[in-house]
């Protein structure tokens, strides 16, 4: 249950979702998705209530990229990223070129350049991810929400996942809500961050304001060490386990 | 979508070719040039209606089980299995003994039967983390036998001169055609079909998840009830027309699967037509593998659909 | 527990087992006869049953063995009979104990008879055993046919002890026989159809004593040759038979010929016959009623509609 939860979010703005399990974070991004699941308060997209949208005009908005899951059909990878085109879509309609343009752009971004005619079960873990986010790049929605994107990626595609999401938001006016467990990768990426705390906003600001050592223990019960990145100049956060 | 067409047109073909074979062949040989006045009855009064009931019975059964399919997110999920025909087959029983005179009162309480069932499975099967095979066949069994069981309750107590016939019905019986029963099957498969086939986009999506396809613009609940309302006209008409043909809406969507891959814009409509050339097929081995006598339709595809459901069951896991 | 009260403790148990076992045995009911006077028969089946010399307690599980008991003047032995059993007036009012396929077992015991009398359809496997542990005997009833059933009412009269009622009975039902085979013409038999239920379409096969019947009273079913009693027919067969006669056995779903007769020469000469449905398929004595009256409709001056 989330109770006083109220911010503003804008373009070009990545934000940073962080908290223990539990807090209330996958609960917030339905909200915001149009989910209209229990709770009191509004949610506006450019001002209007979310509620007045039609949820095809939502989802040509907010794409959400979520834990990514097993689908016992078989599909394929180039199926999968275009049916984030449904939206954009007719009802029945087949999708036109521009369509599958942009779904194959969408898997090169994300180092997926041949895998179009793969089908979904034969990928690993980490390839599905990052077809999910494809698929959410395909949308062409300019707010993306992002539930723990990272989860099975290697280094080098985590770091390939932000530098994307970044750009976008730098160079075309997207924003985006990233639920994260990382604190490394908030400070470094995000513009703010919110710590969400028993459902409540517990701290919202940017990320050297919020990730203090005392917010830390009292959110996560660890302790931790602050210092800053030599090299990005960014804050950096020491976790101490005390054994 | 160049072999998409390729195989509608070969399917539809085959369907023209099944029809004209189910119409030449029977217990009674009559040649199509010269036919005697009592070739014409036979043709005309009783094999017509009879395979273009199958027809249409099959294309319903199809359609039904491939969009319940998307919609549970289970290749194994048929109306069959789920308990839906049951539901229909008791609907259709309650008509029979206490509306006897309401010609209507068949098809509108056994498309409500099915409705109820399809339903029941539904709330049943699904859970927090969502719905996997085991919680969905396991429903499907709890329904099925719940319901068997009240409709082997209701013909105890029935008359046992009416029981003989209504048993052979339950195994599915395409003998007691009529073209009203075709006209009536043939509207729902079209009905159903079309509708189905307009929310094949968004089924796509449910098929990946709920949450996938909320979250990509689907509207879910809609979609549900679309599915629930569609498959249970599709599965209740054909029922009342003639009892529980089994299996028809598991096998057939999955080998137009196996040909076609998981795109329901072309599935849907394909299982309508690979449908009706299943179940025109089986209707002729049971009406001349022990000519004169008949076997139930539902038999043969048991026969066939049972073993293939089994080896569709082990190649899941 | 100190050993020697366990031990106390499971000798009493042991004695409270036995004592209650004791009660139990000493409860079962007696069996209404004494071992003395048993006679071995064998049944229709061949199989061997003992028969108290004097019976004066059985049950009956099919209606028709309801009507031979009754025909071989032994109706006022019966004690049980199945809920089906409606003929004569006289078995109405016997206590009802199930039906040929589920008898009620429990009910059949409690009523302590002596002989239990089963027909072919019974499942006997199921009871056999309990009601040989009670001593009480089963004897299978089984008619061939028409012809048989006078013999099995003599036979029914020797073991029931009314041996004369039964032999008046039968030599009754013999003589009308003869007379129905004597009065009709077999030189030109007429084409016969007898349809059981309407749809789906069930006729009668050549394990069906119904065929044997039609033959009797002279005419012949057109579907004598197909396998199994009770077949459900293709309806183009059916439609390329044209029946002179169709017989209906007279039940809810059997009002009329099925749609395929409407140019059958049967319906178009309105040679349409409703018969009993108890008539004509129970094989008792009432099957000479039914012969009787399918001569008639082939080749008296009978009138479409119900015979009667």
């Amino acid at each position: 249950m989330l109770r006083d939860v109220s911010f503003e979010m804008h373009a070009g703005e990545v934000i940073a979702l962080l908290g223990p399990n539990g807090a209330g974070k996958t609960t917030l991004i339905k909200a915001l998705n149009g989910a209209k699941e229990a709770f009191a308060g509004s949610v506006e997209l450019n001002s209007k209530p979310l509620a007045s949208f039609s949820r095809r005009e939502i989802s040509r908005r907010i794409a959400v990229v979520a834990q990514e899951n097993e689908t016992k059909f078989p599909v394929t990878v180039l199926d999968f990223v275009l049916s984030g085109r449904f939206a954009s879509g007719s009802a029945f309609g087949w999708e036109s070129a521009e369509d599958i343009n942009v779904a194959n752009k969408a898997l090169d971004e994300c180092d997926l350049a041949n895998f179009g005619t793969r089908l979904m079960n034969e990928l690993s873990g980490g390839e599905r991810q990052r077809v999910v986010l494809a698929r959410a790049i395909a949308t062409e929605a300019k707010i993306l929400m992002l539930d723990e994107p990272t989860a099975n990626l290697d280094l080098s595609h985590q770091g390939m996942m932000f530098r994307l999401i970044r750009e976008r938001c730098d160079a075309d006016g997207y924003a985006a809500v990233v639920i994260m467990h990382d604190l490394n990768l908030a400070s470094e990426f995000a513009d703010k961050v919110i710590l969400l705390h028993r459902g409540s906003i517990f701290a919202f600001g940017t990320p050297e304001n919020v990730l203090t050592e005392a917010n830390i223990e009292t959110v996560f019960g660890v302790r931790a060490l602050l210092d800053v990145n030599p090299v990005t100049e960014k804050a950096r956060i020491t976790t101490v386990f005390s054994c | 979508m160049k072999r998409a067409t390729l195989i509608f047109f070969s399917l539809a073909g085959l369907l023209a070719a099944a029809i004209a074979a189910a119409l030449l062949i029977g217990s009674e040989s009559i040649s199509p040039f010269g036919l005697t006045e009592q070739g014409r009855a036979i043709l005309f009064d009783i094999r017509m209606p009879r395979v273009f009931l199958g027809a249409c019975v099959g294309a319903s059964l199809a359609v039904a089980g491939a969009s319940l399919q998307a919609l549970l997110r289970n290749p194994l999920a048929e109306p069959y299995l789920l308990g839906v025909s049951n539901g229909a087959a008791l609907g259709t029983l309650l008509a029979f003994v206490f509306l006897e005179g309401y010609g209507f009162a068949r098809p509108i309480l056994s498309f409500a039967g099915a409705g109820i069932a399809t339903f029941a499975v539904y709330q049943m099967a699904r859970s927090r983390a969502g719905m996997n095979v085991e919680r969905l066949v396991l429903s499907g069994v709890i329904i099925t036998t719940f319901l068997s069981s009240i409709i082997v309750l209701l013909t105890s107590v029935l008359d046992a001169a009416r029981l003989r016939g209504y048993t052979f019905w339950l195994l599915g019986d395409l003998s007691q055609a009529t073209y009203d029963g075709f006209y009536l099957t043939l509207a729902a498969a079209t009905v159903g079909t079309i509708v189905l086939s307009s929310q094949a986009r968004a089924l796509n999506l449910m098929m990946v998840g709920e949450r996938d396809a909320f979250d990509f613009g689907v509207e879910v609940g809609r979609v549900r009830m679309i599915v629930f309302a569609m498959s249970s006209l599709l599965v209740g008409t054909a029922v009342a027309a003639s009892g529980s043909v089994g299996y028809v809406g598991l096998i057939v969507p999955h080998l137009v699967r196996l040909a076609i891959g998981s795109d329901n814009r072309l599935v849907v409509p394909m299982s309508a037509i690979a449908g009706a050339i299943f179940v025109v097929l089986a209707d002729t081995v049971a009406r001349t593998a022990i000519a004169p006598r008949e076997l139930p339709v539902g038999a043969i595809t048991a026969l066939i659909g049972a073993p293939l459901f089994i080896y569709l069951l082990r190649r899941a896991n | 527990m100190a050993y020697g009260n366990r031990k106390m403790y499971f000798a009493s148990l042991i004695l409270a087992l036995a004592a209650a076992m004791a009660v139990g045995a000493c409860s079962q009911p007696k069996s209404a006869v004494t071992e003395a006077n048993f006679v071995q028969v064998k049944d229709d089946l061949g199989r061997a049953v003992n028969v108290p010399g004097e019976v004066n307690r059985i049950v009956s599980l099919a209606p028709s063995i309801t009507e031979l008991v009754f025909a071989a003047g032994a109706g006022d032995k019966l004690v049980g009979v199945t809920s089906y059993c409606d003929f004569p007036a006289g078995a109405v009012s016997i206590r009802k104990v199930g039906d040929t396929q589920t008898p009620n077992v429990e009910a059949i015991v409690a009523l302590q008879p002596q002989l239990v009398l089963v027909s072919t359809a019974s499942q006997l496997e199921a009871f056999a055993e309990v009601l040989d542990r009670q001593k009480i005997g089963v004897y299978v009833v089984d008619v061939q046919g028409l012809e048989d059933v006078p013999k099995r009412i003599r036979k029914l009269g020797e073991i029931l002890g009314t041996k004369i009622e039964a032999d008046v009975a039968a030599g009754a039902l013999t003589r009308r026989i003869e007379v129905v085979g004597s009065s009709i013409r077999t030189d030109a038999p007429p084409k016969v159809f007898v349809q059981i239920s309407a749809e789906p379409l069930f006729t009668v096969g050549s394990g069906s004593f119904i065929t044997q019947l039609v033959r009797h009273a002279g005419g012949e079913s057109v579907t004598k040759d197909i396998a199994t009693g009770y077949p459900k027919l293709s309806k183009e067969t059916a439609a390329a038979m044209d029946p002179e006669v169709i017989v209906l056995s007279d039940s809810e779903d059997n009002r009329e010929p099925n749609e395929v007769f409407r140019n059958s020469p049967a319906v178009r000469n309105g040679r349409v016959y409703r018969i009993d449905a108890d008539i004509l398929s129970r094989p008792g004595p009432r099957l000479v009623d039914a012969v009787e009256k399918l001569a008639e409709a082939f080749h008296g001056k009978g009138e479409s509609g119900p015979v009667n």
